[in-house]
């Protein structure tokens, strides 16, 4: 066996062999364009059954549905997307602002604490068993369908979690860090902001960022129920006129969305904790 | 030789559990005293006494540093700085911001950095921090690793920062919990002997007449390196003559061992045959475990020095 034959062998047998950062690009691109042509098949295929079907629309009629949600309506003069775009993330921003907020006021007391930890950390276990899905109900009653009642559902489900993380990662750092802090001189409040608060900062931004995709699920299942504008909205009304090629693309819309807020949060993690994409802990 | 630091009958417990019994000891100035036990004997409760992060159950720690007044601790201060074997340095800042820390956390105020920002004082002042902490690690050795984070560093590298993060606050006492524990031999020994020039830098204020600027208690379950690093060594142990003293069950460790010790310059080579009496005097007292040691018979320290038996800034005392 060759050199190139063998280290290729070793590459797809080997566990967890490195491969080149050309490679991995080439094999993560090569699992998109596979998606894509599995999709243009199933469609070529599906129109070949049903020449007017909107099940799997062709390219062709997902450029149309792009149009359509970018177009301005005749009646309104309002385009789809921009209003959609404008209802969801504002929703978004307003909830997770409101969810990190509580959370990190609460996670810190807890972790600084030990009364507040008494305090509140079963009644933190208690809500972090409740689906946020099935808490809408009470929200819908106390709130009704604005904004409030989104923020809510959207804080009541990311509060549990980021306030877990930040109690739990200020109960890990090594009491001999606080201690030595005060040997220097630190007051309490030089502990708490200068000293615990940033060994937690890089888990805070990861924890936010892997709670952004529940807060958009929360938020999505309240636009689908009672939702008149919204991502949400958008989906169920056109899924129910089987007009797929509007919907698709707004599935797109919102995957694009969670990677770019992935990535972002990612460079703000960079920028704020070297020390910690370097590998400290 | 002008006393800085006196533990008075201290005792020390947490739940049922009895850790120190009737700690008594008087360190003067300038001494490096090496602190010895077997593990789990309460060699870092005492220290955590020193420093004012536990507070004795009965019996006082005091420190007088102007020959005057005696305050008793209560509380950690930047004048007891820790060195501990984890290191303790902070991983979100570099070698040169942990050195700096204390200086920006004990000379200043949150308002007072704020209010800096603005008038553009609060720069100016954090020049000189970083300037003075760079100075430090320069001359630890570190003037390659000033910007490197601490996982960057080797173990050693890491203790010398550590113990450059406490000696920038001028502390009068420093206190090393197990410092060198962790490192491979050769480490160890480049650590110790960074001990000794500050030990030297002592008895050259001293001939001056000046205060000693560094005392140090290293508390280490090494024999050698507490006799090596050490003017005096000290041994904590359970096992001493509590029966006698009508005690039913043992009431805590207590110092059982106190001696003077040879003094070596940081050149010198460390002969072990020099001290090996000492080192096992040591090894049966105090970490023997099977002898009803009687501690007045072995803790002779400040007898030895009025004997003139003492070395370094001991001997003229």
């Amino acid at each position: 066996m060759t050199t190139k034959r063998f280290l290729l062998f070793r590459c797809l047998t080997g566990i967890r062999v490195p491969i080149s950062r050309k490679a991995t690009w080439a094999i993560g691109t090569s699992s998109i364009l596979l998606l894509l042509v599995l999709y243009t098949w199933l469609s070529i295929h599906q129109h070949k059954i049903n020449s007017t079907d909107t099940t799997i629309p062709t390219w062709m009629q997902m450029g149309e549905g792009i149009s359509k949600a970018f177009a301005a309506q005749l009646r309104t003069g309002d385009r789809w997307i921009i209003e959609d775009v404008l209802a969801t993330f504002s929703r978004l921003g307003f909830g997770l602002g409101i969810g990190v907020f509580i959370a990190f006021a609460l996670g810190m007391s807890m972790g600084v604490w030990r009364w507040m930890e008494a305090f509140f950390l079963p009644i933190l276990s208690l809500f972090a068993k409740i689906p946020p899905t099935a808490m809408m109900a009470v929200f819908f009653t106390l709130f009704g369908t604005e904004l409030k009642m989104y923020g809510a559902i959207i804080a009541f489900g990311v509060i549990p979690t980021l306030a877990q993380t930040i109690y739990l990662g200020l109960k890990d750092i090594a009491p001999e860090r606080i201690d030595k802090a005060r040997t220097l001189g630190a007051s309490t409040t030089e502990i708490i902001f200068w000293i615990m608060f940033p060994q937690i900062l890089p888990k805070l931004l990861d924890a936010i960022r892997l709670q952004i995709g529940p807060a958009m699920v929360f938020l999505i299942a309240a636009e689908v129920l009672v939702g008149d504008v919204g991502f949400g909205y958008r989906i169920r009304l056109q899924s129910r006129l089987l007009n797929m090629n509007v919907v698709y693309p707004y599935l797109a819309y919102l995957a694009l969305f969670g990677f770019g807020m992935d990535t972002g949060m990612q460079w703000i993690q960079r920028k704020l904790c070297p020390w910690y994409v370097k590998g400290g802990a | 030789m002008k006393l800085i630091l006196g533990v008075s009958n201290a005792s020390f417990q947490v739940g049922d559990q009895h850790i120190l019994h009737g700690v008594d000891f008087k360190i003067g100035r300038g001494q490096i005293v090496g602190v010895l036990g077997a593990s789990g004997c309460g060699k870092t409760s005492l220290l955590n006494l020193i420093a004012g992060i536990t507070r004795p159950t009965s019996g006082i720690v005091s420190v007088n540093y102007d020959g005057q007044e005696e305050i008793e601790v209560k509380e950690p201060g930047p004048d007891r700085g820790i060195v501990y074997q984890a290191y303790g340095l902070y991983p979100f800042l570099t070698s040169l911001e942990n050195v700096a820390l204390g200086p920006k956390l004990h000379l200043t105020t949150i308002p007072r950095r704020m209010w800096g920002r603005v008038t553009g004082s609060w720069r100016r002042m954090r020049r000189e921090h970083l300037k003075h902490a760079e100075e430090l690690l320069v001359r630890f050795g570190l003037g390659d690793a000033v910007r490197k984070y601490p996982h960057e560093l080797s173990g050693g590298m890491r203790q010398r920062v550590a113990i450059a993060q406490a000696l920038i606050m001028h502390p009068q006492i420093l206190l090393l919990d197990e410092p060198f524990g962790a490192l491979d031999e050769a480490t160890r020994e480049d650590l110790q002997r960074m001990l000794l020039v500050l030990y030297e830098e002592n008895i050259q204020a001293v001939g001056q007449g000046k205060p000693a600027p560094h005392t140090i208690l290293l508390v280490t379950h090494a024999i050698s390196e507490a006799i090596f690093v050490g003017d005096r060594v000290m041994g904590l142990s359970r096992y001493w003559n509590w029966e006698e003293q009508g005690f039913s069950s043992c009431p805590g460790a207590t110092v059982v061992y106190d001696k003077v010790a040879p003094v070596f310059k940081p050149t010198d080579s460390a002969d072990f045959e020099k001290f090996s009496g000492q080192k096992n005097e040591i090894a049966r007292l105090v970490f023997g475990g099977n002898v009803n040691v009687r501690p007045q018979d072995h803790c002779t320290f400040w007898s030895q020095v009025h004997a003139n038996h003492g070395h370094g800034v001991t001997r003229d005392a």
